[in-house]
């Protein structure tokens, strides 16, 4: 272990992190990716008849890219573990650049309830809807590349130094460095949007990579939900984990003016043969609130992080994340929230209910900055063991620079399903598989119940539900027969 | 390199007068042969040479750990990491400081004991009753003596056990350990022995001339049960920057042991420790530990649970105050079926001190029925101090239960309006509720140390509040 008892293991990993006696073996922070060079940012950026700036801002991507190590927080240095991803003959297309002639704006598209639509399928935006009352409200949605050709200032103001990114992260850096599709959503002050947009990635053909950069900004006072959904594309390979792979990077980067409120349900359901990144951040002004509820369900291997900056007084962040893990899977989960504004709120939950070998790592750090007094922090880690070949890792840290808070407070518990609740339905008559069922999703409900749209509800209730016949209901039967 | 010629100047210039003044001790800084002098020096058996000479190679390999405090300050070129115990090293009392004299004074610690606790006394006459305490003990076929010398007098018994649970490779600074260790206790308690009475480091301290780099083992044979306390109230005066510790105990099947701690080091000593125990099965095996002294502590007293049935408990304190950094924790590792642990620990932060706390909590495959349980609360009593929690919870069984909570705040005013509602003054009161918060700990001391330790507080409240 490390220098003085030291903390957990972090030296182990680094020591396997440099394969000194097993050269052969893929080590937990190996990636190999082989389109990331100068030469092929220069041509995304050619090929979209880039301005010089934007060249730069992805070269300066690039150069973060090359320098960083996958994990630059020393803390986490042991809970990385990319072994199981096979990416080196993944490959974007280069060369189509999103095309307002290729987009799709059919009123039709849009879904029951939704106030926006935009669809991204494979590597290019493939349809953009508004509501007409959104249109008229000011609100815009259209791709990054549309923006630059509209309004090229507003653009730079938006993506220059890595917008709202964390720097020194390595996969947040190369997404900044080679994406090929983007999205702006932008709700102007005042506006209260009552209903969704919703934004729709399909992703996950054998050898592909997607990169992907997504913007929302919300104007003081202003109001809007989002709900993102991701899911497998028509070409992608289910099932077989041992099949070739597919890549996806993408980014939702958050502005909140004054007083405004962001609701961003996400429902990330992509095949097993999908290797996802995903960086969320957001940037809090006086009042302003954001609320995650993220649902992770697919892929076989997804690294998250979420950045929460909570720089104006009074903002807040309420975030739920759920994990439902199957087969090898691994849901690896960070996220940052900083107070440093006055009387800031952040109420942070994960919860993972993962069976057969399905891993899950929980990493979150509330830091609380000197200026934060009156700071109400709470963060939570949960995880339920549905089988013997599980692993839950949760490090749920503080940081505390002002003692004068309301609360600051962190929980974490990890076990089987419990059996007093069990006991107590299946003295109800309820059949134990079922039971198993109703506890295991009732634990996940909270993230459910925070979906704006009602579809999107019971769509991520179904997929639950079907995740549980497939994956666990027949099984956990067998046994408990056997 | 380039430096070298300087250095040759210095010591042209100023040489001698080390020679002369320091003739007991090897040169400062380390080399090997600095450890094959020590060795020599000890007149040991090869194998340990053979050991500390792999445990010096890993310490130069070892980058220097980066994740916890600030260890730049340490100049290890500048620390002498062997002086031979003689009756010639005697300090002066004159040379204590004044800050020192005047806390031991203020917790009413006798005269002689003073200067003993403070290094200066060969002639404090501890070694009278650390005699009669171990006629006693060896009447019951207790051994408790220097680990030098229980190399020479069990060195079966002693080559079986040593760095078995903390090896060189370990960490860094138990490889510098490994390399350069003198002193500390070697304790054995024969199967089914009850020690009626905590054996008392400081007994035997300055015997010994513990030390810097001390290394104790405890071997508990099975159904055997001891308390082992070290440390004392008292700051520990030194003139030694770095003091880097192994501690090693094996608690066989059905034994039990208690360790108990009150590191209250100078604040200019980095406090660098490892200790370990491994627990076999239904033993119980418990850490009492508490920090108030140090610059800098980095210390994460462990337990793995090897044995079925075990039974694990880590209580940390740590207070600090102005300059100082509290790096501590415990770690609980599960490798058997229905093992359980508890961990609490308490940390208070002043006068822009830092405390932080590390955990870790494993459960690996295999251990059914785990129960574990995790509570940190920290107190920041004033803006400028700052607390950390870094709670690493890694389960891979699925029947396990583990809780793990942390809370960290001020000092209630309401508690302490109400105490000075009740007459008490504003220091009073707030060092009632420091008292209440430390309970978990105080109340596991026996009496004449919980008494001390609550004194020591209370001074350290002053301290802040004043």
């Amino acid at each position: 272990m490390t220098a003085p008892e030291g903390p957990p293991t972090a030296h182990i990993a680094g020591a396997a992190a440099t394969p000194t006696s097993v050269a052969s073996r893929q080590a937990p922070t190996d990636l190999t990716l082989s389109f990331v060079d100068e030469a092929t940012v220069r041509e995304v950026a050619a090929a979209a008849g880039e301005p010089e700036w934007l060249l730069a801002e992805r070269l300066e991507g690039l150069r973060s890219f090359d320098a960083l190590p996958i994990e630059t927080n020393p803390l986490y240095t042991t809970y990385v573990d990319l072994r199981n991803a096979k990416l080196a003959a993944t490959r974007p297309t280069l060369g189509r650049p999103d095309a307002a002639a290729a987009i799709a704006t059919d009123p039709k598209l849009l879904p029951e309830g939704a106030a926006g639509y935009a669809e991204v399928s494979d590597d290019r935006v493939t349809a953009l809807v508004l509501s007409p009352d959104a249109r008229d409200a000011g609100v815009i949605l259209e791709t990054l590349a549309g923006l630059g050709r509209r309004d090229p200032e507003w653009l730079r103001r938006l993506l220059e130094g890595g917008c709202t990114l964390p720097e020194r992260d390595k996969l947040a850096q190369l997404t900044r460095a080679l994406w090929t599709s983007g999205l702006l959503l932008h709700v102007p002050n005042g506006v209260r949007l009552e209903r969704p947009v919703v934004l729709r990635w399909s992703v996950g053909a054998p050898g592909s990579a997607v990169l992907s950069r997504s913007v929302i900004s919300v104007g003081e006072d202003a109001e809007v939900s989002v709900v993102e959904e991701q899911v497998a594309s028509a070409g992608s390979v289910g099932a077989d984990s041992s099949g070739p792979q597919a890549f996806f990077a993408g980014t939702t980067e958050v502005r909140l003016g004054p007083g405004s409120t962001l609701s961003f349900a996400g429902l990330q359901d992509f095949a097993i043969s999908q290797v996802a990144f995903q960086h969320r951040s957001a940037v809090l002004e006086r009042g302003a609130t954001i609320r995650w509820a993220l649902a992770h369900l697919g892929s076989r291997i997804i690294r998250s992080r979420i950045d929460n900056a909570l720089e104006g007084d009074g903002a807040s962040v309420e975030q739920a994340e759920i994990i439902f893990g199957s087969s090898d899977q691994l849901f690896d989960l960070t996220s940052y929230t900083r107070h440093i504004g006055r009387d800031t709120t952040g109420n942070l939950l994960s919860k993972a209910a993962l069976a057969d070998r399905s891993r899950a790592y929980m990493k979150g750090l509330a830091t609380i900055d000197k200026p934060a007094h009156g700071t109400d922090s709470f963060l939570g880690e949960f995880a339920m063991l549905l089988s013997k070949q599980t692993r839950s890792v949760a490090i749920p840290s503080l940081e505390i620079d002002q003692p004068d808070c309301r609360r600051v407070a962190h929980a974490s518990s990890v076990g089987p399903i419990d059996e007093t609740q069990m006991f107590y339905l299946e003295s109800r008559g309820i059949d134990p598989d079922d039971a198993r069922k109703f506890i295991v999703l009732g634990y996940l409900e909270p993230v459910v119940a925070r979906m704006p749209l009602e579809s999107a509800q019971n769509r991520l209730r179904e997929l639950l539900d079907a995740k549980w016949e497939a994956q666990v209901g027949t099984r956990s039967g067998a046994s408990a027969v056997a | 390199m380039a430096s070298s010629p300087q250095i040759v100047s210095g010591e042209y210039k100023f040489g001698f007068h080390d020679e002369v003044e320091y003739l007991e001790q090897t040169k400062r800084g380390l080399t090997r042969q600095t450890v094959e002098e020590i060795s020599r020096i000890k007149d040991e058996p090869k194998w340990m040479l053979d050991f500390r000479l792999r445990a010096y190679e890993h310490f130069l390999a070892r980058p220097m750990p980066m994740w916890g405090g600030d260890l730049l300050q340490i100049d290890l070129d500048k620390i002498v990491y062997y002086r031979k115990p003689s009756e010639g090293e005697e300090k002066s009392w004159d040379d204590v400081p004044d800050k020192i004299k005047k806390t031991f004074e203020r917790l009413g610690i006798p005269e002689a004991e003073r200067k003993f606790l403070s290094g200066v006394g060969a002639q404090y006459d501890s070694e009278v009753v650390y005699h009669s305490v171990r006629e006693e003990l060896s009447k019951i076929g207790v051994v408790f003596m220097g680990t030098d010398q229980g190399l020479k007098e069990y060195p079966e018994l002693f080559r079986k056990y040593f760095a078995t649970v903390v090896p060189p490779e370990d960490n860094k600074f138990a490889a510098l350990n490994s390399a350069v260790w003198s002193g500390g206790s070697f304790v054995y308690v024969p199967k089914g022995v009850e020690v009626p009475l905590p054996l008392q480091a400081y007994f035997r301290i300055n015997a010994e001339n513990t030390g810097q780099f001390e290394r104790t083992l405890i071997i508990v044979d099975e159904g055997a049960k001891v308390h082992y306390i070290e440390g004392c109230t008292a700051p520990i005066y030194t003139t030694d920057a770095l003091h880097a510790a192994v501690v090693e105990v094996i608690a066989l099947p059905g034994s039990k042991v208690r360790y108990t701690t009150i590191q209250n080091w100078s604040n200019d000593v980095y406090n660098l420790v490892t200790k370990r125990a491994h627990a076999h099965a239904h033993s119980t095996v418990e850490w009492i530990d508490a920090n108030t002294g140090s610059r800098l502590t980095m210390k994460y007293p462990s337990i793995y649970l090897r044995g079925e049935g075990a039974t694990a408990e880590v209580i940390s304190v740590a207070v600090a105050g102005k300059g100082q950094h509290q790096d501590t924790g415990a770690k609980a590792i599960h490798l058997a079926p229905n093992t359980r642990s508890r961990i609490v620990s308490k940390s208070i932060s002043k006068d822009g001190g830092r405390t932080t706390y590390r955990g870790n909590l494993k459960v690996a495959p295999g251990a059914t029925g785990v129960v574990a349980s995790v509570r940190c609360d920290a107190l920041l009593l004033d803006e400028g101090s700052r607390s950390d929690t870094y709670p690493y919870i890694d389960i891979q069984e699925d029947d396990t239960t583990m809780t793990h909570e942390a809370t960290v705040g001020k000092i209630s005013q309401d508690q302490v309006f109400y105490l000075m509602s009740r007459g008490l003054t504003e220091n009073e009161a707030t060092n009632l509720v420091v008292q209440g918060f430390l309970e978990v700990f105080t109340k596991e001391l026996p009496m004449e140390y919980a008494i001390e330790f609550n004194r020591l507080v209370k001074l350290e409240m002053e301290g802040s509040l004043g």
